[in-house]
């Protein structure tokens, strides 16, 4: 019954979250699964370019995790962003907490929570991000979604809550392909595209996994396309 | 109430449902062992499209990491610890594991048939 008290309250915090608000940031990003293996460590590399009609918007995230417990895990990032003048540079610091609620396979679906805590460099803006992660089975398939509340606030920002969610279908075909459908939705931007996955084992717990998608926004906007990359090597 | 209100309600029923019959539904168990890196009995027979409950024993010294890409299951087993794992529903057919310290001997087959059968030496 344990899993059931934290999905309860993890239910009830998420729906609480998702009636507050909308997003007006840039929702692109991972789709995180609610999964959290033990002894777990991994280093990871995060591109995102988005082109729209304002120019080009280029962010790379580089980060630490370690898993603190078969139901925890830990991941610090360093955010970097080319800023107005194109010059790239340090933008942010982030740590992320992912906590596994329910063993995979226990329930009707797999649940999750997410909690990031980010600092602006330079800038007195913090951001707190807290959601719910959920996928399900279908066969060879997998469904996962992210529903996340984020509140901003600081001297240099209005304070202000924000909802974003995230969606992947995914087929898994082969370890080293998977190919998925991604969803992103927030104020004023509904994205979609076709998005890969694939996992190439070393020996033991050493792997390395890569993502790749490239999501269409349709808000109207004439032109606005994002592609992201990651890679992460676990050990 | 508003309508907004109403779905809100009637999503937090439908997942609340959800969770009671996963929770109170029985699942069996089949119990593995894991002793000088071999599971025991690596063929693991059980009834489709049923979930069922895999209950490692792991005898070893050293951890081991449960893997299989077609039963869509990873977890790390502690030395002298037991772990569950949770597979199926699954369609009839036959699903490989083997453990990622030692690919080499720690290997393993789940075998899903219409007819429920048990393996001779599970538990």
């Amino acid at each position: 019954m344990k899993a059931f008290s934290r999905l309860s309250i993890a239910l009830f915090y998420s729906l609480f979250c998702i009636s507050v608000s909308w997003a007006d940031g840039f929702p692109v990003d991972k789709v995180y699964h609610p999964y959290v293996l033990a002894n777990e460590r991994e280093l990871e590399w995060r591109l995102t370019s988005r082109q729209n009609d304002d120019g080009n918007v280029l962010a790379q995230r580089f980060a630490y995790g370690h898993s603190v417990s078969e139901y925890l895990t830990i991941e610090g990032y360093i955010v970097g962003e080319r800023d107005d003048t194109g010059d790239f540079g340090l933008q942010a610091y982030e740590i992320e907490a992912r906590w596994m609620l329910t063993d995979q396979g226990e329930l009707w679906a797999d649940w999750g929570m997410l909690f990031e805590l980010e600092k602006q460099h330079r800038e007195d803006i913090y951001e707190f991000t807290s959601g719910l992660l959920f996928e399900k089975e279908f066969t060879q398939t997998s469904l996962t979604i992210n529903a996340l509340l984020v509140y901003e606030w600081g001297k240099d920002i209005q304070d202000e809550f924000e909802t974003e969610f995230r969606l992947k279908y995914r087929y898994r075909y082969l370890p080293a392909l998977q190919p998925s459908i991604e969803i992103y939705t927030g104020e004023d931007f509904v994205g979609i595209g076709p998005g890969f996955m694939g996992v190439h084992r070393y020996e033991g717990q050493k792997q390395l996994k890569w993502e790749l998608a490239f999501i269409a926004g349709l808000n109207g906007d004439a032109k606005d396309h994002t592609l992201r990359f990651a890679l992460e090597y676990e050990f | 109430m508003n309508k907004p209100v109403n779905k809100t309600f009637g999503c937090a029923a439908l997942f609340f449902g959800l969770f009671c019959q996963s929770i109170l539904a029985a699942v069996p168990e089949y119990h593995i062992q894991l002793k000088d890196h071999l599971f025991f009995p690596s063929r693991i027979i059980i009834p489709a499209n049923q979930k069922v409950k895999l209950v490692i024993d792991n005898q070893d010294n050293t951890p081991e990491e449960f893997d299989s890409f077609s039963l869509n299951r990873e977890k790390v087993i502690f030395a002298h610890r037991k772990a569950k794992i949770f597979i199926g529903p699954l369609k009839p057919g036959e699903y490989g594991f083997f453990g990622e310290y030692n690919p080499n001997t720690a290997r393993g087959t789940v075998i899903v048939e219409h007819s429920k059968k048990e393996s001779p030496d599970a538990n």
